[in-house]
């Protein structure tokens, strides 16, 4: 299937601990296709979600595409808001020979990111999140005939 | 009739399985590193967990489509920005019944992203039209068409216990 040089890994996180637990929504793809999708909410049901499923390499050929057109390889972490107890947002990719793991807090609307000190590298971080979520959920969603969140 | 699946519980029997030593070796090679996240080593709790995965039926060719809940599911890509419900579904629909379709917007400019998701009922259904509109044309731009899903390594289904 794919090559090594095409190989690339890429994991999403966002939750908080709180009143309800561990409250969170992660998921990965692996190099070799493989999709794995949780989502812990203990306030509607207290059973987590937890699925996974091979992609075609077409879909992580697209996937690639989005990462590299977003260029949040390009930005860094540093000067984002620190994680805090309203919560904590992960982003960890591993393309050709670099290796990003970002961390910041929950963004709650585009306000926050121009009022933050990197309106320019936040507003990648999440259009690009937004764009993963949105692939993420179309295709869990449709595999197992389940509305995500 | 829908053919009835089973959802099959994939235990992990074994944290150290090959696609985490692919993501491992994967990680061993980078040159840069860059981010705040390295080095906190607290998470990961629920990972040893049972994911559940959608029964692979029969298990001759690894490689080959995975059939989903409801049908099968093609994957289209380098689909037009500005390419419409229509101009998708009247050129899938030729090949049978649309189940679903998902297209998904670029968050950020408001233009389809590039990418869809096309459902049919029936696999020959699915099959005909990825090999009629592979390379074919939307709005004047060549789209790809494969299968959405694969059925993954065989290794990976040791250890995966039916639910009751």
């Amino acid at each position: 299937m794919a090559t090594s040089s095409s190989e690339f890994y890429l994991r999403y996180y966002v939750g908080h601990k709180g009143k309800f637990g561990h409250e969170f929504l992660e998921f990965e793809f692996r190099p070799d296709g493989k999709l794995r999708y949780a989502n812990n909410s203990n306030y509607k049901n207290d059973t987590m979600i937890r699925k996974e499923v091979y992609v075609h390499p077409c879909v992580m050929e697209e996937l690639r595409r989005i990462i590299l057109d977003s260029e949040i390889m390009q930005e860094d972490d540093s000067l984002w808001p620190q994680p805090d107890r309203i919560g904590r947002q992960e982003l960890e990719i591993v393309i050709g020979d670099e290796h990003i793991s970002f961390t910041t807090s929950k963004t709650g609307s585009l306000v926050d990111v121009s009022q933050s000190k990197d309106p320019e590298g936040l507003r990648c971080f999440y259009y690009l999140v937004q764009d993963l979520k949105c692939l993420v959920f179309s295709l869990i969603g449709l595999h197992f005939k389940i509305k995500p969140i | 009739m829908a053919d009835v699946l089973d959802i099959n519980d994939s235990v992990d029997l074994d944290v150290e399985d090959d696609g985490d030593q692919g993501v491992l070796r994967l990680k061993d090679k980078v040159l840069r590193r860059k981010g705040r996240g390295f080095g906190t080593g607290e998470r990961r709790e629920h990972e040893k967990k049972g994911y559940e995965s959608v029964d692979p039926g029969d298990y001759s060719d690894e490689s080959g489509p995975q059939k989903s809940v409801e049908g099968w599911i093609l994957f289209i890509t380098s689909v037009h920005e500005e390419a419409s419900e229509e101009d998708l579904s009247e050129k899938f629909s030729e090949f049978g019944p649309i189940k679903n379709l998902a297209i998904n917007l670029d968050r950020r400019t408001g233009f389809l992203k590039g990418y869809a998701l096309v459902e049919y009922g029936e696999f020959e259904e699915a099959n005909n039209a990825r090999e009629a509109l592979d390379g074919g044309e939307i709005l004047g731009q060549t789209i790809g068409v494969d299968w959405c899903f694969v059925k993954g390594p065989k290794k990976n289904r040791r250890g995966r216990m039916k639910r009751h």
